[in-house]
């Protein structure tokens, strides 16, 4: 790591505290982690992390992370579409709206998703009454991993529509393609990687999320324990190295999705979407 | 190099070759809105409605109740500590990062977000295996007679560790935009390296700085899992307002619940109102360095 | 393909963009709308092409009203100033586009749109680079391929916005010869909004000049520099000598000047300006010509094959520019501070 010569001062005090501080808070504490996991053999570790129960909370987390990532790509492209192409009113408050779930304390967020779902609220009794059950099952789980992580694809999809050229669509149009052609062939492939990384990132988020959902699932093992909330089981046994062998595993996931969202930055840049 | 002028120029003006009929508009907008309501707009206002289901007496004697002015007092406390570490180390590490040259940069980059990446449970689970009783430095720690998980320092230490990131990618970004060509100017008028930094710098990242600090603090405020992990939960002592809505929650005591956790919701506003408004200048100034920095080169598009 | 205009009026709010225009393009010609930022050129073209609808009036294509009919129906080439490229599509697969979206029953086969591609390619000279994307070609080369692009679905009308506006100076001149002989080969009804005079009067075969959302001339562009109707034709055509004066019974007193007015015998001592080219100032050694008045060099300037004097008349008032050939500065032989005597060979006077 050299520094070019450079008349700015304070290279090496900055660089310094930075790299000490980044090592002491965020590194030592992880690499404990996987220390942690050779205390036990490799046998061991296979057996926790392959056991029925921690696998059915894989299932469980990745799928019900899935949905809501995917309901997210959907939806939160259609908002960033409605915000940036519609004028309404209220379409500034729904647009700041739309961070509450970063700015409002997870706990929060998943004692409020049980009183609405729960079969005496306001969505889950009528829910309820069609046969659906929606707290305290996966269903609830998928609603609270949404409203989580619904911000991401709005927000990666809105500036990028913003930066559109209207020429491009009126281009089309000049050619003789139609509005739905024109979404497909046009606008969807220029903002495709944009949704993608929105995704990743929400599917990311929800994979490790805690908070909201140890109140609306029900865990109950087998059916509606997510793999954070197996981990807080362990670690509440004081069984530390099962926990921490199946944090390795989600990290392990969380660092391949973080993987694939750089890739799909670089994607993007590529194809000289996003200048 | 144009494209964020073009935000604000362009706006919704839309020629009528590039729009859809207005049924299809009313319609997709109806649809937007109505998923914002059911996911955002009826959850936020559950948490009033229900924290004044028993009525307002209930709603003030649950927020004054003395287990729940210790978390107020401990969540502040947290705060206090972990928002000024992280803005420190956030201004610092966008310093070395835009103002030089270096191999590896993208990998301090990752590095630094890499607590975003991490679930909130393994965050508090880590420094159990660094802290705890059976931990790497626990009979250090248990020798001298120093407590850190279960008590406040662990639920201190898992807030910086969850709030790490938020100040330094806010600045990075504005600082890497705006270029060094101001801090060159005053150095070459004589100014010192923290002169420059106090008279120079800092005006110009202001807002960024400001919007880095909300998210950070809100954060600090509303972190559950990583806390929930660490703290033990022994009322008074390590329970912060996130964990006392939690236990008041899990004792079906939900009007009292509900109303602690509007306290958090109304913060979860403050933030949002604050965010808007220092988002709006931020953008501003970043816009500036934009333009700036492009003005003067060849023109072409 | 022809074209008429017909009683267009256009608002931005409260911003008159275009104020009752009536025009006639004939087919096969290439016309340029030429005026200042603002003028409503832009704004026009668009209409012509469907992507703004007036307030009032009609645009015609051979005489049959397009009214009702959208962008999309119009079958209009649309080159956009700034290209408006597909940026994730090859060069190949832009050109493609407008046959790749026809209807089922319409759409070229595969082969067709092939080789219909690759002709267009052939003829912007960019065959070589069909499968590079947008933003590995150099300006002229994109330029090119948003012509064929819009080329490539046979429109009987062509309308350039700005075509050559985002290019450096050399490759604006190439592109725009090469745009000429283009359209002398294909003979589409071709319209281009320009601001640049030099590339109305040197590409088209008419010129339309807009100001303040108005049409202030129509001609060929000889007529449109030699005869200006207004005075803004004057000022916005090439350099121009403004005299201040009054008319007064068909006879004007601009500047030391008298000359006649026939146009305005009705004028009653009114305020006028007189509006001379430099190169129809006439600089004399000798006082001698009744007309000539005499005049001080301040500073000769060469400007390669002309040369451009600077003189102020003895009576004062804003210095005077004459237009000379090498040829005849050297038979005039004035150096700065000598006095010479000048005439204005071909003055407009206007109220």
């Amino acid at each position: 790591m050299a520094s070019r010569r450079s008349i700015i001062p304070g290279f090496n005090i900055t660089m310094g505290l930075t790299l000490s501080y980044l090592a002491a808070m965020v590194l030592l504490p992880l690499a404990a982690l996987f220390v942690k996991t050779t205390t036990s053999t490799w046998q061991e570790f296979l057996q926790t992390v392959t056991s029925a129960r921690v696998v059915a909370s894989y299932r469980l987390s990745f799928l019900a992370a899935f949905a809501a990532a995917s309901i997210n790509a959907v939806f939160g492209f259609l908002v960033a579409w409605v915000l940036v192409r519609y004028n309404f009113p209220g379409k500034r408050i729904i647009d700041g709206l739309v961070d509450l779930p970063f700015a409002l304390p997870t706990a929060v967020a998943g004692i409020s998703l049980t009183a609405v779902y729960a079969p005496s609220g306001l969505f889950g009794k009528p829910l309820a009454a069609l046969g659906i059950k929606s707290a305290f099952s996966p269903l609830g789980v998928v609603i609270a991993l949404t409203f989580i992580s619904l911000p991401f694809v709005v927000r990666t999809v809105q500036p990028i529509l913003q930066n559109l050229e209207i020429e491009n669509e009126e281009a089309a149009a000049s050619l003789g393609a139609g509005r739905m052609q024109t979404f497909l062939r046009v606008l969807l492939p220029t903002v495709l990687p944009a949704v993608l990384t929105g995704f990743a990132l929400s599917f990311a988020r929800a994979l490790g999320e805690y908070g909201s959902v140890v109140f609306i699932s029900g865990n109950m093992p087998m059916k509606t324990e997510i793999t954070p909330l197996l981990i807080m089981t362990k670690l509440e046994q004081f069984d530390y190295p099962g926990a921490a062998a199946v944090a390795v595993v989600m990290l392990a996931a969380s660092f391949l999705i973080l993987l694939a969202t750089n890739l799909l930055q670089w994607w993007g840049k590529r194809r000289g979407i996003w200048v | 190099m144009s494209t964020i002028e073009d935000i604000s120029s362009r706006g919704p003006r839309l020629s009528k070759a590039a729009t859809e009929p207005a049924l299809v508009r009313w319609a997709l907008t109806a649809l937007a809105v109505a998923f914002l309501a059911v996911f955002l707009i009826v959850p936020l206002a559950a948490v009033f409605i229900e924290a004044f289901d028993k009525g307002v007496s209930v709603y003030i004697a649950a927020i004054t109740d003395p287990m729940a002015l210790a978390a107020i007092r401990l969540t502040l406390l947290t705060a206090v500590i972990a928002v000024p570490v992280n803005t420190v180390f956030g201004v610092l590490a966008a310093w070395a990062i835009t103002k030089f040259d270096f191999r590896g940069k993208s990998v301090l980059l990752a590095l630094i977000d890499l607590p975003f990446s991490v679930s909130p449970v393994i965050s508090g689970l880590i420094f159990i295996l660094l802290f705890g009783a059976s931990g790497f430095f626990g009979p250090f720690l248990a020798a001298h007679d120093i407590k850190i998980i279960f008590a406040v320092p662990g639920i201190v230490i898992a807030t910086l560790f969850v709030t790490f990131p938020f100040v330094a990618r806010e600045l990075i970004p504005l600082m890497d935009a705006q270029g060094s060509d101001d801090e060159q100017a005053a150095l070459a008028l004589g100014a010192g390296g923290f002169q420059t930094f106090i008279r120079v710098t800092l005006p110009n990242i202001k807002w960024g700085l400001l919007y880095g600090v909300i998210l950070c603090n809100a954060r600090a405020m509303g972190e559950f899992g990583a806390v929930s992990v660490v703290s033990g939960h022994i009322r008074g002592l390590t329970n912060t307002v996130p964990l006392h809505v939690e236990i008041l929650y899990n004792e079906y005591n939900f009007a009292a619940a509900f109303a602690v956790a509007s306290l958090l919701t109304f913060l979860a506003l403050v933030t949002l109102v604050a965010k808007a408004i220092v988002e709006r200048k931020a953008r501003a100034a970043m816009r500036a360095a934009a333009s700036r920095r492009t003005s003067g080169g060849p023109h072409e598009h | 393909m022809s074209i008429e205009v017909r009683n267009i009026t256009k608002r931005f709010g409260d911003f008159a963009a275009l104020r009752d225009i009536n025009l006639q393009f004939s087919t096969g010609e290439l016309v340029a709308l030429l005026g200042p930022s603002g003028c409503g050129k832009t704004t026009l073209l668009r209409i012509i092409a469907g992507l703004e609808f007036p307030e009032t009036g009609d645009v015609l294509f051979d005489g049959k009203s397009a009214a009702e009919r959208t962008v999309r129906q119009r079958r209009v080439g649309f080159v956009f100033q700034h290209y408006a490229l597909f940026r994730h599509m090859s060069v190949f697969e832009n050109v493609a586009f407008g046959l790749r979206v026809r209807p089922r029953k319409f759409r070229p086969s595969n082969a067709e749109i092939r080789d219909k591609v690759n002709t267009l390619l052939k003829l912007i000279q960019m065959e070589h680079l069909a499968r590079h994307y947008p933003a590995q070609l150099s300006g002229g080369q994109r330029q090119r391929v948003a012509l064929a692009r819009a080329l490539a679905v046979e429109p009987s009308v062509l309308l350039l916005d700005e075509p050559f506006g985002a290019l450096d100076a050399k490759v604006r001149l190439e592109l725009r010869r090469w745009l000429r002989r283009l359209h002398d080969e294909l003979h589409v009804t071709s319209v281009f909004v320009t601001h640049d005079q030099e590339e109305a009067l040197e590409v088209a075969d008419r010129v339309v000049l807009m100001n303040a959302g108005r049409v202030e001339q129509v001609g060929t562009p000889e007529e449109v520099y030699d005869n200006p109707a207004t005075p803004f034709v004057y000022t916005f055509l090439g350099h121009v000598n403004i005299f201040r004066g009054r008319v007064h019974r068909g006879h004007a007193q601009v500047g030391a000047v008298e000359i006649d007015a026939p146009e305005y015998t009705d004028a009653d001592n009114a305020p006028a300006v007189g509006y001379v080219r430099p190169h129809d100032v006439e600089v004399f050694r000798e006082a001698g010509d009744p007309l000539a008045i005499p005049a001080r060099v301040v500073r000769v300037q060469m400007l390669g094959p002309l040369v451009r004097l600077e003189l102020a008349t003895l009576s004062g008032g804003d210095p005077l520019e004459a237009q000379l050939t090498r040829k005849g500065f050297q038979e005039l032989n004035a150096r700065p501070g000598e006095t010479v005597y000048v005439k204005m060979a071909n003055m407009r006077v206007f109220i």
